[in-house]
Protein backbone atom coordinates (compact mmCIF):
# COMPACT_ATOMS: atom_id res chain seq x y z
CA UNK A 1 0.00 0.00 0.00
CA UNK A 2 1.12 3.67 -0.65
CA UNK A 3 0.16 6.50 1.07
CA UNK A 4 -0.92 9.63 -0.91
CA UNK A 5 -2.70 13.21 -0.27
CA UNK A 6 -4.59 14.20 -3.68
CA UNK A 7 -5.58 17.80 -3.70
CA UNK A 8 -7.54 19.81 -5.76
CA UNK A 9 -8.72 23.80 -6.05
CA UNK A 10 -12.17 24.32 -6.79
CA UNK A 11 -13.28 28.11 -7.68
CA UNK A 12 -10.16 29.49 -10.14
CA UNK A 13 -12.61 31.95 -11.48
CA UNK A 14 -13.31 35.42 -10.99
CA UNK A 15 -16.86 36.11 -8.70
CA UNK A 16 -18.02 39.35 -7.60
CA UNK A 17 -14.72 40.71 -8.37
CA UNK A 18 -12.59 38.05 -6.69
CA UNK A 19 -11.72 34.69 -6.16
CA UNK A 20 -13.05 32.49 -3.86
CA UNK A 21 -11.47 29.03 -4.11
CA UNK A 22 -11.93 25.82 -1.96
CA UNK A 23 -9.42 23.56 -1.77
CA UNK A 24 -9.75 19.92 -0.66
CA UNK A 25 -7.01 17.66 0.85
CA UNK A 26 -7.62 14.03 0.60
CA UNK A 27 -5.56 11.46 2.24
CA UNK A 28 -5.72 7.67 1.94
CA UNK A 29 -3.75 4.79 1.73
CA UNK A 30 -4.27 2.92 -2.10
CA UNK A 31 -2.68 0.31 -3.85
CA UNK A 32 -1.95 0.41 -7.76
CA UNK A 33 -5.93 0.04 -8.77
CA UNK A 34 -7.82 0.17 -5.27
CA UNK A 35 -8.16 3.14 -3.00
CA UNK A 36 -7.84 1.00 0.30
CA UNK A 37 -8.54 3.59 3.36
CA UNK A 38 -9.38 6.96 3.24
CA UNK A 39 -6.93 8.24 6.11
CA UNK A 40 -8.31 12.08 6.72
CA UNK A 41 -9.79 15.28 4.89
CA UNK A 42 -9.07 18.30 4.96
CA UNK A 43 -11.17 21.55 3.32
CA UNK A 44 -9.90 25.34 3.22
CA UNK A 45 -10.83 28.27 1.48
CA UNK A 46 -8.94 30.86 0.34
CA UNK A 47 -10.01 34.63 -1.22
CA UNK A 48 -7.89 36.56 -3.67
CA UNK A 49 -8.20 39.92 -5.84
CA UNK A 50 -6.34 37.95 -8.35
CA UNK A 51 -5.65 34.94 -10.38
CA UNK A 52 -3.64 32.46 -8.85
CA UNK A 53 -0.30 31.98 -10.28
CA UNK A 54 1.67 28.60 -9.93
CA UNK A 55 3.59 29.72 -6.93
CA UNK A 56 -0.01 30.29 -5.32
CA UNK A 57 -1.22 27.55 -6.21
CA UNK A 58 1.61 25.65 -4.41
CA UNK A 59 1.01 27.82 -1.15
CA UNK A 60 -2.78 27.19 -1.20
CA UNK A 61 -2.05 23.36 -1.31
CA UNK A 62 0.51 23.18 0.85
CA UNK A 63 -1.38 24.94 3.62
CA UNK A 64 -4.18 22.51 3.26
CA UNK A 65 -2.30 19.63 3.36
CA UNK A 66 -0.55 21.28 6.19
CA UNK A 67 -3.50 19.87 8.05
CA UNK A 68 -3.41 16.57 7.37
CA UNK A 69 -1.76 14.58 10.31
CA UNK A 70 -0.72 11.43 7.91
CA UNK A 71 2.12 11.13 5.58
CA UNK A 72 2.10 11.53 1.84
CA UNK A 73 3.10 11.84 -1.86
CA UNK A 74 1.11 15.22 -2.63
CA UNK A 75 -0.98 14.58 -6.08
CA UNK A 76 -2.41 16.69 -8.40
CA UNK A 77 -3.67 16.65 -11.82
CA UNK A 78 -1.31 18.77 -14.57
CA UNK A 79 -3.95 21.00 -15.58
CA UNK A 80 -3.97 22.43 -11.87
CA UNK A 81 -0.42 23.47 -12.32
CA UNK A 82 -0.76 25.05 -15.58
CA UNK A 83 0.22 21.50 -17.15
CA UNK A 84 4.23 22.61 -15.89
CA UNK A 85 6.63 19.72 -15.86
CA UNK A 86 6.53 17.36 -13.08
CA UNK A 87 9.95 18.43 -11.50
CA UNK A 88 9.53 22.06 -11.76
CA UNK A 89 6.18 21.56 -9.40
CA UNK A 90 8.39 19.16 -7.49
CA UNK A 91 11.24 21.53 -6.85
CA UNK A 92 8.49 23.81 -5.34
CA UNK A 93 6.51 21.62 -2.91
CA UNK A 94 8.31 20.94 0.70
CA UNK A 95 7.18 17.21 0.29
CA UNK A 96 7.11 14.75 -2.47
CA UNK A 97 5.16 16.15 -5.15
CA UNK A 98 3.71 13.74 -8.66
CA UNK A 99 1.20 13.84 -10.99
CA UNK A 100 -2.09 11.45 -11.03
CA UNK A 101 -0.99 8.38 -12.70
CA UNK A 102 -2.68 4.69 -10.98
CA UNK A 103 -5.97 4.46 -11.25
CA UNK A 104 -6.30 4.52 -7.39
CA UNK A 105 -4.44 8.05 -7.69
CA UNK A 106 -7.26 9.17 -10.32
CA UNK A 107 -10.12 8.02 -8.39
CA UNK A 108 -8.70 9.76 -5.02
CA UNK A 109 -8.00 12.75 -7.23
CA UNK A 110 -12.07 12.33 -8.22
CA UNK A 111 -13.43 12.69 -4.46
CA UNK A 112 -10.56 15.79 -3.64
CA UNK A 113 -12.84 17.13 -6.98
CA UNK A 114 -15.98 16.62 -5.43
CA UNK A 115 -14.97 17.76 -1.83
CA UNK A 116 -13.80 21.06 -3.01
CA UNK A 117 -16.39 21.60 -5.82
CA UNK A 118 -19.58 20.49 -3.46
CA UNK A 119 -17.89 22.89 -0.40
CA UNK A 120 -17.27 25.91 -2.70
CA UNK A 121 -21.14 25.67 -3.43
CA UNK A 122 -21.87 24.98 0.01
CA UNK A 123 -19.69 28.20 1.14
CA UNK A 124 -21.37 30.17 -1.58
CA UNK A 125 -24.73 29.35 -0.29
CA UNK A 126 -24.04 30.78 3.08
CA UNK A 127 -22.28 34.07 1.66
CA UNK A 128 -25.86 34.17 -0.32
CA UNK A 129 -23.46 34.79 -3.61
CA UNK B 1 6.98 -0.73 -50.11
CA UNK B 2 5.90 3.36 -49.79
CA UNK B 3 8.45 5.78 -48.64
CA UNK B 4 7.50 8.41 -45.82
CA UNK B 5 9.67 11.38 -44.07
CA UNK B 6 8.79 11.76 -40.34
CA UNK B 7 8.57 15.08 -38.97
CA UNK B 8 8.39 15.99 -35.07
CA UNK B 9 7.96 19.68 -33.73
CA UNK B 10 9.17 19.14 -29.94
CA UNK B 11 8.30 21.73 -27.17
CA UNK B 12 11.18 24.30 -25.86
CA UNK B 13 12.18 22.83 -22.55
CA UNK B 14 10.60 19.30 -23.16
CA UNK B 15 11.91 15.87 -21.68
CA UNK B 16 14.55 15.02 -24.23
CA UNK B 17 13.64 10.82 -23.31
CA UNK B 18 9.97 10.99 -23.82
CA UNK B 19 10.84 12.92 -27.22
CA UNK B 20 12.78 9.95 -28.65
CA UNK B 21 10.66 7.77 -27.09
CA UNK B 22 7.48 9.66 -29.21
CA UNK B 23 9.93 9.29 -32.38
CA UNK B 24 10.52 5.84 -32.04
CA UNK B 25 6.82 5.25 -31.63
CA UNK B 26 6.17 7.47 -35.04
CA UNK B 27 8.48 5.23 -36.94
CA UNK B 28 7.21 1.97 -35.70
CA UNK B 29 3.74 3.09 -36.35
CA UNK B 30 4.89 4.10 -39.93
CA UNK B 31 6.68 0.71 -40.11
CA UNK B 32 3.28 -1.33 -39.05
CA UNK B 33 1.37 1.05 -41.91
CA UNK B 34 3.75 -0.20 -44.92
CA UNK B 35 6.59 2.85 -45.31
CA UNK B 36 10.09 2.80 -44.97
CA UNK B 37 11.28 5.39 -43.34
CA UNK B 38 13.89 7.67 -45.32
CA UNK B 39 14.36 10.69 -43.32
CA UNK B 40 13.29 12.05 -39.85
CA UNK B 41 13.31 15.90 -38.95
CA UNK B 42 13.30 17.35 -35.81
CA UNK B 43 12.89 20.89 -34.87
CA UNK B 44 12.64 22.40 -31.63
CA UNK B 45 10.30 25.12 -31.36
CA UNK B 46 7.03 26.78 -30.22
CA UNK B 47 4.57 25.81 -32.86
CA UNK B 48 4.06 27.68 -35.41
CA UNK B 49 0.07 28.60 -36.89
CA UNK B 50 1.09 28.31 -40.51
CA UNK B 51 2.96 25.17 -40.93
CA UNK B 52 3.56 23.72 -37.42
CA UNK B 53 7.11 23.83 -37.55
CA UNK B 54 8.81 27.05 -38.81
CA UNK B 55 9.20 28.24 -42.63
CA UNK B 56 12.50 26.98 -43.10
CA UNK B 57 12.19 23.70 -41.83
CA UNK B 58 8.83 23.09 -44.32
CA UNK B 59 11.58 24.75 -47.30
CA UNK B 60 14.05 21.98 -46.51
CA UNK B 61 11.49 19.52 -46.26
CA UNK B 62 10.15 20.05 -49.59
CA UNK B 63 13.94 19.55 -50.73
CA UNK B 64 14.30 16.58 -48.81
CA UNK B 65 11.27 15.39 -50.55
CA UNK B 66 12.38 15.78 -54.19
CA UNK B 67 15.95 14.41 -53.71
CA UNK B 68 14.14 11.24 -51.92
CA UNK B 69 11.05 10.81 -53.91
CA UNK B 70 9.12 10.25 -51.14
CA UNK B 71 5.41 9.38 -51.28
CA UNK B 72 3.91 10.77 -47.91
CA UNK B 73 5.13 13.32 -44.82
CA UNK B 74 4.13 12.07 -41.57
CA UNK B 75 4.15 14.91 -38.84
CA UNK B 76 4.00 13.56 -34.93
CA UNK B 77 1.96 16.92 -33.82
CA UNK B 78 -1.40 17.04 -34.80
CA UNK B 79 -2.36 19.20 -37.63
CA UNK B 80 -4.97 21.65 -38.58
CA UNK B 81 -6.77 21.39 -42.08
CA UNK B 82 -4.66 24.71 -42.97
CA UNK B 83 -1.23 23.43 -41.89
CA UNK B 84 -2.29 20.33 -44.17
CA UNK B 85 -3.04 22.64 -46.81
CA UNK B 86 -0.03 24.99 -46.37
CA UNK B 87 2.25 22.11 -46.04
CA UNK B 88 1.47 19.74 -48.68
CA UNK B 89 1.40 23.44 -51.26
CA UNK B 90 5.08 23.80 -50.30
CA UNK B 91 6.37 20.01 -50.59
CA UNK B 92 3.85 19.06 -53.19
CA UNK B 93 2.89 15.81 -51.38
CA UNK B 94 0.08 13.89 -49.09
CA UNK B 95 0.92 15.57 -45.59
CA UNK B 96 -0.49 13.04 -42.60
CA UNK B 97 -0.51 13.51 -38.91
CA UNK B 98 -0.25 10.76 -36.11
CA UNK B 99 -3.65 10.26 -35.87
CA UNK B 100 -4.47 9.95 -39.68
CA UNK B 101 -1.39 7.13 -39.79
CA UNK B 102 -3.25 5.18 -36.76
CA UNK B 103 -6.52 5.27 -39.24
CA UNK B 104 -4.68 3.92 -42.02
CA UNK B 105 -3.70 1.43 -39.65
CA UNK B 106 -6.73 0.27 -38.43
CA UNK B 107 -8.17 0.44 -41.77
CA UNK B 108 -5.82 -2.05 -43.63
CA UNK B 109 -6.24 -4.26 -40.60
CA UNK B 110 -10.11 -4.07 -40.43
CA UNK B 111 -11.68 -7.06 -41.82
CA UNK B 112 -15.38 -7.65 -40.22
CA UNK B 113 -18.03 -5.69 -41.16
CA UNK B 114 -17.84 -3.91 -37.38
CA UNK B 115 -14.36 -3.23 -37.65
CA UNK B 116 -15.11 -1.18 -41.04
CA UNK B 117 -17.51 0.56 -39.44
CA UNK B 118 -15.25 1.65 -36.29
CA UNK B 119 -12.76 2.83 -38.83
CA UNK B 120 -15.29 4.51 -40.95
CA UNK B 121 -16.53 6.24 -37.92
CA UNK B 122 -13.03 7.10 -36.46
CA UNK B 123 -12.74 8.77 -40.47
CA UNK B 124 -15.67 10.76 -40.35
CA UNK B 125 -15.13 12.27 -36.42
CA UNK B 126 -11.89 13.05 -37.58
CA UNK B 127 -13.32 14.56 -40.65
CA UNK B 128 -16.05 16.45 -39.19
CA UNK B 129 -14.70 19.56 -37.76
CA UNK B 130 -12.70 19.89 -40.74
CA UNK B 131 -14.87 19.00 -43.18
CA UNK B 132 -15.70 23.28 -43.93
CA UNK B 133 -12.30 24.05 -43.89
CA UNK B 134 -11.42 21.50 -46.40
CA UNK B 135 -14.06 22.10 -48.92
CA UNK B 136 -13.99 25.85 -48.38
CA UNK B 137 -9.67 25.55 -50.03
CA UNK B 138 -11.34 22.78 -52.54
CA UNK B 139 -13.84 25.15 -53.88
CA UNK B 140 -12.51 28.81 -53.19
CA UNK B 141 -12.56 29.53 -57.12
CA UNK B 142 -16.49 28.21 -57.76
CA UNK B 143 -19.49 29.87 -55.93
CA UNK B 144 -21.90 27.12 -56.24
CA UNK B 145 -25.94 27.91 -56.52
CA UNK B 146 -28.03 31.03 -56.98
CA UNK B 147 -26.68 32.34 -53.59
CA UNK B 148 -23.23 31.69 -53.92
CA UNK B 149 -20.88 30.91 -50.72
CA UNK B 150 -21.27 28.43 -48.24
CA UNK B 151 -23.88 26.02 -50.59
CA UNK B 152 -20.80 23.19 -50.52
CA UNK B 153 -19.51 23.61 -47.24
CA UNK B 154 -22.88 23.24 -45.53
CA UNK B 155 -24.13 20.22 -47.83
CA UNK B 156 -21.13 18.07 -47.02
CA UNK B 157 -20.65 18.81 -43.36
CA UNK B 158 -24.24 17.69 -43.17
CA UNK B 159 -23.68 14.48 -45.04
CA UNK B 160 -20.54 13.71 -43.03
CA UNK B 161 -22.68 14.43 -39.97
CA UNK B 162 -25.55 11.64 -41.10
CA UNK B 163 -23.41 9.13 -42.18
CA UNK B 164 -21.86 9.76 -38.62
CA UNK B 165 -25.17 9.00 -37.21
CA UNK B 166 -26.01 6.23 -39.31
CA UNK B 167 -22.85 4.10 -38.20
CA UNK B 168 -23.62 5.21 -34.39
CA UNK B 169 -27.09 3.60 -34.83
CA UNK B 170 -25.84 0.56 -35.71
CA UNK B 171 -22.89 0.28 -33.63
CA UNK B 172 -25.27 0.35 -30.81
CA UNK B 173 -27.09 -1.98 -32.14
CA UNK B 174 -24.30 -4.29 -32.10
CA UNK B 175 -23.24 -3.36 -28.59
CA UNK B 176 -26.53 -4.22 -27.24
CA UNK B 177 -25.70 -7.86 -29.25
CA UNK B 178 -22.67 -7.57 -27.41
CA UNK B 179 -24.33 -7.10 -23.94
CA UNK B 180 -26.68 -9.31 -24.23
CA UNK B 181 -24.39 -12.07 -25.71
CA UNK B 182 -22.26 -10.76 -22.66
CA UNK B 183 -25.52 -11.09 -20.11
CA UNK B 184 -25.81 -14.74 -21.18
CA UNK B 185 -22.51 -15.68 -20.75
CA UNK B 186 -22.64 -14.48 -17.29
CA UNK B 187 -25.78 -16.45 -16.59
CA UNK B 188 -24.35 -19.43 -18.17
CA UNK B 189 -21.33 -19.42 -15.72
CA UNK B 190 -18.64 -17.89 -17.30
CA UNK B 191 -16.61 -15.81 -15.97
CA UNK B 192 -14.55 -13.22 -18.70
CA UNK B 193 -11.45 -12.36 -18.84
CA UNK B 194 -9.95 -9.68 -21.16
CA UNK B 195 -6.35 -9.02 -22.11
CA UNK B 196 -5.46 -5.56 -22.31
CA UNK B 197 -2.39 -3.33 -22.32
CA UNK B 198 -0.11 -1.19 -24.58
CA UNK B 199 0.27 -2.15 -28.63
CA UNK B 200 3.32 -4.73 -29.32
CA UNK B 201 3.02 -5.86 -25.56
CA UNK B 202 2.60 -9.46 -26.58
CA UNK B 203 -1.03 -9.78 -25.78
CA UNK B 204 -1.73 -12.33 -28.52
CA UNK B 205 1.45 -14.71 -27.80
CA UNK B 206 -0.03 -14.67 -24.03
CA UNK B 207 -3.63 -15.54 -26.03
CA UNK B 208 -2.25 -18.18 -28.12
CA UNK B 209 0.03 -20.11 -25.20
CA UNK B 210 -3.55 -19.84 -22.90
CA UNK B 211 -5.58 -21.28 -24.91
CA UNK B 212 -3.19 -22.99 -27.34
CA UNK B 213 -4.56 -21.37 -30.19
CA UNK B 214 -2.89 -19.79 -33.39
CA UNK B 215 -3.86 -15.97 -33.47
CA UNK B 216 -2.19 -14.25 -35.84
CA UNK B 217 1.32 -12.70 -33.60
CA UNK B 218 3.52 -10.03 -35.48
CA UNK B 219 6.16 -7.58 -33.69
CA UNK B 220 4.03 -4.63 -35.37
CA UNK B 221 1.70 -2.37 -33.59
CA UNK B 222 -1.94 -3.15 -33.76
CA UNK B 223 -1.55 -6.42 -35.43
CA UNK B 224 -5.15 -7.44 -33.24
CA UNK B 225 -8.28 -5.07 -34.23
CA UNK B 226 -10.85 -7.31 -34.04
CA UNK B 227 -11.48 -8.92 -30.61
CA UNK B 228 -10.85 -13.07 -30.41
CA UNK B 229 -12.91 -14.73 -27.44
CA UNK B 230 -11.86 -18.60 -26.74
CA UNK B 231 -13.05 -20.53 -23.86
CA UNK B 232 -9.92 -21.09 -21.20
CA UNK B 233 -10.10 -23.73 -18.19
CA UNK B 234 -8.67 -22.56 -15.15
CA UNK B 235 -8.27 -24.90 -12.30
CA UNK B 236 -11.45 -26.43 -13.07
CA UNK B 237 -13.11 -22.93 -13.81
CA UNK B 238 -14.21 -22.22 -17.77
CA UNK B 239 -13.44 -18.74 -18.65
CA UNK B 240 -14.02 -16.90 -21.74
CA UNK B 241 -10.35 -15.10 -22.65
CA UNK B 242 -10.52 -12.07 -24.89
CA UNK B 243 -7.93 -10.76 -26.79
CA UNK B 244 -8.45 -6.81 -27.76
CA UNK B 245 -7.42 -3.80 -29.52
CA UNK B 246 -4.22 -2.65 -28.03
CA UNK B 247 -3.38 1.37 -26.52
CA UNK B 248 -1.53 4.11 -27.76
CA UNK B 249 -0.37 7.18 -25.86
CA UNK B 250 -2.38 10.59 -26.38
CA UNK B 251 -4.98 8.25 -28.20
CA UNK B 252 -7.81 11.11 -28.85
CA UNK B 253 -11.38 10.62 -27.01
CA UNK B 254 -13.00 9.71 -30.51
CA UNK B 255 -11.13 7.25 -31.52
CA UNK B 256 -11.71 5.57 -27.92
CA UNK B 257 -15.48 6.22 -28.74
CA UNK B 258 -14.85 5.11 -32.08
CA UNK B 259 -14.02 1.61 -30.86
CA UNK B 260 -16.19 1.25 -28.01
CA UNK B 261 -17.88 -1.56 -28.59
CA UNK B 262 -14.49 -3.17 -28.72
CA UNK B 263 -12.89 -1.94 -25.69
CA UNK B 264 -16.01 -2.43 -23.91
CA UNK B 265 -14.92 -6.24 -23.86
CA UNK B 266 -12.05 -4.92 -21.53
CA UNK B 267 -14.29 -2.81 -19.37
CA UNK B 268 -17.28 -5.07 -18.87
CA UNK B 269 -14.57 -8.13 -18.07
CA UNK B 270 -14.37 -9.64 -14.60
CA UNK B 271 -10.59 -9.67 -14.83
CA UNK B 272 -7.90 -7.60 -16.49
CA UNK B 273 -5.12 -9.35 -17.55
CA UNK B 274 -2.68 -6.12 -18.29
CA UNK B 275 0.12 -7.24 -20.46
CA UNK B 276 3.15 -5.40 -20.03
CA UNK B 277 6.55 -5.98 -22.52
CA UNK B 278 9.07 -6.42 -19.07
CA UNK B 279 12.14 -6.16 -21.61
CA UNK B 280 11.81 -2.28 -22.10
CA UNK B 281 13.44 0.32 -20.37
CA UNK B 282 11.59 0.92 -16.66
CA UNK B 283 10.33 4.31 -18.35
CA UNK B 284 8.85 3.09 -21.46
CA UNK B 285 7.05 0.70 -19.27
CA UNK B 286 5.84 3.18 -16.66
CA UNK B 287 4.73 5.12 -19.84
CA UNK B 288 2.82 2.67 -21.17
CA UNK B 289 1.21 1.57 -18.14
CA UNK B 290 0.27 5.22 -17.71
CA UNK B 291 -1.29 5.56 -20.95
CA UNK B 292 -3.38 1.95 -19.61
CA UNK B 293 -4.60 3.52 -16.83
CA UNK B 294 -6.07 6.46 -18.72
CA UNK B 295 -7.61 4.92 -21.04
CA UNK B 296 -9.08 2.48 -18.57
CA UNK B 297 -9.75 4.94 -16.45
CA UNK B 298 -13.64 5.87 -16.04
CA UNK B 299 -14.86 3.04 -18.25
CA UNK B 300 -13.75 0.57 -16.56
CA UNK B 301 -16.02 -1.28 -13.64
CA UNK B 302 -15.26 -3.10 -10.70
CA UNK B 303 -12.97 -5.01 -12.57
CA UNK B 304 -9.85 -7.22 -10.64
CA UNK B 305 -6.54 -6.07 -12.60
CA UNK B 306 -3.90 -8.36 -12.92
CA UNK B 307 -0.87 -7.10 -14.46
CA UNK B 308 1.30 -9.75 -16.71
CA UNK B 309 5.12 -9.05 -17.23
CA UNK B 310 5.55 -10.47 -20.44
CA UNK B 311 8.98 -11.56 -22.14
CA UNK B 312 10.48 -12.49 -18.74
CA UNK B 313 12.92 -14.74 -20.05
CA UNK B 314 14.90 -11.69 -21.37
CA UNK B 315 15.97 -10.36 -17.66
CA UNK B 316 17.69 -12.00 -15.30
CA UNK B 317 15.39 -12.61 -12.06
CA UNK B 318 17.24 -10.22 -10.09
CA UNK B 319 16.34 -7.05 -12.84
CA UNK B 320 12.60 -8.62 -13.18
CA UNK B 321 12.32 -7.91 -9.61
CA UNK B 322 13.51 -4.87 -8.88
CA UNK B 323 11.33 -3.23 -12.12
CA UNK B 324 8.00 -5.22 -10.14
CA UNK B 325 8.96 -3.02 -7.50
CA UNK B 326 10.10 -0.29 -8.77
CA UNK B 327 6.40 -0.53 -10.85
CA UNK B 328 4.51 -1.62 -7.76
CA UNK B 329 2.13 1.43 -7.40
CA UNK B 330 1.01 1.44 -11.23
CA UNK B 331 1.18 -3.14 -11.13
CA UNK B 332 -1.30 -4.19 -9.44
CA UNK B 333 -1.62 -7.72 -8.64
CA UNK B 334 1.95 -8.35 -10.84
CA UNK B 335 3.22 -11.85 -12.34
CA UNK B 336 5.91 -12.49 -14.17
CA UNK B 337 5.74 -14.36 -17.44
CA UNK B 338 7.15 -15.81 -20.71
CA UNK B 339 4.74 -16.53 -23.35
CA UNK B 340 6.68 -17.35 -25.97
CA UNK B 341 8.47 -19.77 -24.11
CA UNK B 342 5.51 -20.83 -21.95
CA UNK B 343 6.83 -20.03 -18.51
CA UNK B 344 4.97 -19.47 -15.07
CA UNK B 345 1.75 -19.77 -17.09
CA UNK B 346 0.85 -22.24 -14.04
CA UNK B 347 1.11 -19.49 -11.55
CA UNK B 348 -0.63 -16.96 -13.94
CA UNK B 349 -3.69 -19.38 -13.87
CA UNK B 350 -3.47 -19.24 -9.90
CA UNK B 351 -3.78 -15.95 -9.73
CA UNK B 352 -6.35 -15.47 -12.33
CA UNK B 353 -8.12 -18.38 -10.26
CA UNK B 354 -7.99 -16.33 -7.03
CA UNK B 355 -9.64 -13.09 -8.84
CA UNK B 356 -12.45 -14.55 -10.07
CA UNK B 357 -15.99 -13.87 -9.02
CA UNK B 358 -16.33 -15.90 -6.08
CA UNK B 359 -18.39 -19.34 -5.98
CA UNK B 360 -19.69 -20.53 -3.02
CA UNK B 361 -18.18 -23.82 -1.60
CA UNK B 362 -20.65 -26.43 -0.24
CA UNK B 363 -21.65 -29.94 0.62
CA UNK B 364 -24.57 -31.67 -0.69
CA UNK B 365 -26.14 -35.11 -0.18
CA UNK B 366 -28.20 -36.23 -3.41
CA UNK B 367 -30.21 -40.03 -3.77
CA UNK B 368 -28.00 -43.02 -5.80
CA UNK B 369 -30.45 -43.36 -8.10
CA UNK B 370 -30.58 -42.70 -12.10
CA UNK B 371 -31.77 -38.78 -11.63
CA UNK B 372 -29.02 -38.40 -8.76
CA UNK B 373 -26.36 -39.31 -11.50
CA UNK B 374 -27.69 -37.30 -14.35
CA UNK B 375 -27.73 -34.96 -11.19
CA UNK B 376 -24.15 -35.21 -10.61
CA UNK B 377 -22.83 -35.41 -14.56
CA UNK B 378 -24.66 -31.78 -14.99
CA UNK B 379 -22.84 -30.43 -11.49
CA UNK B 380 -19.51 -31.71 -13.66
CA UNK B 381 -20.05 -29.61 -15.79
CA UNK B 382 -21.50 -26.25 -14.35
CA UNK B 383 -19.34 -26.31 -11.48
CA UNK B 384 -16.17 -27.76 -9.86
CA UNK B 385 -16.56 -30.86 -7.86
CA UNK B 386 -13.60 -31.28 -5.44
CA UNK B 387 -14.72 -34.76 -3.69
CA UNK B 388 -17.12 -37.08 -4.69
CA UNK B 389 -18.13 -40.55 -2.17
CA UNK B 390 -20.68 -42.88 -3.22
CA UNK B 391 -22.49 -44.77 -0.06
CA UNK B 392 -25.95 -45.10 0.67
CA UNK B 393 -25.80 -41.54 -0.63
CA UNK B 394 -23.93 -39.17 -2.78
CA UNK B 395 -22.13 -36.62 -0.98
CA UNK B 396 -20.50 -34.43 -3.09
CA UNK B 397 -18.00 -31.26 -2.31
CA UNK B 398 -19.06 -28.87 -4.60
CA UNK B 399 -17.95 -25.22 -5.85
CA UNK B 400 -20.44 -23.59 -8.18
CA UNK B 401 -22.63 -20.05 -8.39
CA UNK B 402 -25.41 -19.86 -6.29
CA UNK B 403 -28.12 -20.21 -9.43
CA UNK B 404 -26.12 -24.22 -9.64
CA UNK B 405 -26.07 -24.58 -5.57
CA UNK B 406 -29.82 -23.63 -5.56
CA UNK B 407 -30.83 -26.11 -7.99
CA UNK B 408 -29.02 -28.90 -6.90
CA UNK B 409 -30.53 -28.09 -3.36
CA UNK B 410 -33.85 -28.31 -4.25
CA UNK B 411 -33.49 -31.62 -5.90
CA UNK B 412 -31.99 -33.03 -3.01
CA UNK B 413 -34.36 -31.54 -0.75
CA UNK B 414 -37.39 -32.84 -3.20
CA UNK B 415 -36.10 -36.39 -3.32
CA UNK B 416 -35.28 -36.25 0.30
CA UNK B 417 -39.45 -35.38 0.93
CA UNK B 418 -40.31 -38.20 -1.85
CA UNK B 419 -38.68 -41.09 -1.00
Amino acid sequence: MFDIIAVDISGRHRVDGYYLMVCAAVAASVTADHLEKINQVSIRSFRSESAPDVSAVVSIMEETVAEIRFGGTIITEPGDMYNKPQWLIDSMFSGNFKYEESLSERLCMQLAHHISISARRLLLKELEI
Amino acid sequence: MKRAILVKRNDPRSDEHKNELQLLELRELAHSAGYTVVLELVQTRHPDSRYQVGRGKVEELAQAVQALNVDKVIFHNPLSTMQIYNISEICRREVIDKFQLILEIFATRATTHRSKLQVELAKLEYELPRARAIISILKKEERPGFMGLGGYENSYAQDVKNRIDRIKDELEGMERDGDILRRSRHSRGFSLVALAGYTNAGKSTLFNSLVKEDVKVQDMLFTTLVPITRSLDVEGRTVLLTDTVGFIEDLPHWMVDAFRSTLNEIFLADVVLLVVDSSEPLETIRRKLITSHETMWEQLQEVEIITVFNKAELLGQEELNERMLALGYLAPNPVAVSAKKGFCLDILKAELRSHLPKWDRVHISLPLSEEGMSMVSWLYEEGVVHNISYGDSIDIDLEARDAVINKARSFAKERASSS
